[in-house]
């Protein structure tokens, strides 16, 4: 188990370091026995709670949960995507920064879903973890395009995006939504923004402090403020 | 003039060498069956990406007692100009007379206990797992499962079907394959 744990780590740090194009060890391993797919179960059912949607349907967010949790599994190794409420950074994401996906979204969810029931004769939310992971596999390789079950363009495509949004969702700056309590940085030793660096830190002497810090927690970093007036409403200061 | 002449006999001398060495021995002919797959006819759709996607089971007879481990191959040649490939498996202990349905996607995941050390090559999804017919619709496209029989063993991990190619030259003691068929329909309009 441990091994398999560490194995899947690797893959998912391998992963996180590629290109995004990528697709080698996109996906993490499966728990295959009964009793992981009871410790799978009993991982869902401690999920953080949800707060109010933004942009996505319950019914959405519910895949969305699943699918990050496949990509970045939580194990004996550490947490994953799911308490990292990567989920929550893609809904606030596609209700900001990122609304134009939104649509994108609409349209892959719902024919994985389809995919799911046509191919595996299920919703996907009530496959095993290891048919889950043979599912998104197909959807990643490009193979479940031709199901025809309604992916816009490539299955391949909407893999890539949502593959993403997960990753930005757990190691982004946590001022985003995601990266709760900081667990995308600590997964990969990521210290925080540093203002600061001792010489005993710049020769590598000792592994560096982690802040647990917002890089916007900074004085010295402000995110832009957007004026939501109208356009042209402080014309008469002119 | 002289070194020319001399090389030139070196060569012959070397070409009447190799002529000389026993000639590869025609590999055995293995007969291929299935539970599911049927010579000639569709791959049923559990081992497509039209269905549970899960390896099907191979039965081999006819391996030569020379074999010391098997390799399993699956590949498409009705595409483009070199043959797509969706499964490599090898490492299959000599003791085995075929492989069982459903193979792990998990490499961490052991083999069941009668391929016991077989292994996972890389498939054209770049991934060490079985992916099964995904073609593009428009044509009948044919699967050759090849198995080999080899006189070696304990071939290193994560080899392509390039390498593995490489890997068994000279050391094929018996062969055989089962062709299946699969066609996907166009998207309705």
């Amino acid at each position: 188990m441990a091994d398999r744990d560490l194995t899947r780590r690797a893959m998912i740090k391998l992963a996180g370091a590629a290109p995004a194009g990528a697709l080698a060890a996109g996906i993490a391993s499966a728990p295959s026995s009964a009793a992981e797919t009871a410790a799978q179960g009993a991982r869902t059912s401690a999920r953080p709670a949800r707060e109010p949607l933004r942009a996505l349907t319950a019914a959405e967010a519910d895949l969305l949960d699943v699918i990050a949790e496949r990509l970045i599994p939580s194990d004996a190794s550490g947490p994953g995507a799911t308490e990292a409420m990567a989920v929550r950074y893609i809904d606030r994401a596609l209700a900001g920064a990122l609304a134009e996906q939104r649509e994108a979204y609409r349209v892959g969810l719902a024919a994985l879903e389809r995919y799911a029931r046509q191919t595996r004769g299920k919703p996907f939310l009530q496959l095993s973890p290891t048919d889950q992971e043979s599912l998104l596999i197909d959807v990643e390789s490009g193979t479940a395009t031709g199901a025809n079950v309604g992916f816009a363009g490539s299955s391949a495509a909407f893999f890539a995006l949502v593959r993403g949004h997960v990753w930005q969702g757990t190691f982004g700056d946590p001022v985003y939504g995601g990266n709760a309590n900081f667990v995308g940085w600590d997964l990969v030793g990521y210290p925080g923004v540093r203002t600061v660096v001792t010489p005993a830190e710049q020769k590598l002497l000792s592994p560096p402090t982690r802040t647990r810090r917002s890089a916007y927690d900074n004085p010295m970093f402000n995110k832009a403020i957007v004026d939501e007036k109208p356009a042209g409403s402080d014309r008469d200061a002119d | 003039m002289f070194p020319l002449l001399a090389l030139a006999i070196a060569g012959s001398a070397l070409a009447t060498l190799g002529a000389a060495q026993p000639a590869q021995p025609a590999p055995a002919a293995l007969a291929i069956s299935s539970p599911t797959l049927i010579e000639g006819q569709p791959v049923p759709r559990q081992h497509t990406a039209d269905g549970l996607n899960v390896s099907p089971g191979l039965m081999w007879k006819g391996a030569p007692a020379a074999a010391k481990s098997f390799a399993v191959v699956c590949e498409d040649p009705d595409v483009g100009t070199q043959p797509f490939v969706h499964w490599v498996l090898y490492n299959v202990p000599a003791t085995a007379t075929g492989v069982p349905e459903n193979l792990p996607i998990d490499p961490a995941v052991a083999m069941p206990s009668s391929i016991a050390g077989a292994i996972h090559g890389l498939s054209g999804f770049r991934r060490p797992i079985y992916r099964g017919p995904a073609p593009p619709p428009g044509k009948v496209h044919h699967y050759h499962f090849v198995v080999y029989a080899l006189d070696v063993a304990g071939l290193p991990s994560g080899l392509s079907r390039a390498q593995l190619t490489d890997a068994m030259q000279g050391h094929v003691v018996g062969q055989g394959e089962l062709v299946a068929t699969y066609e996907r329909q166009p998207p309705p309009r």
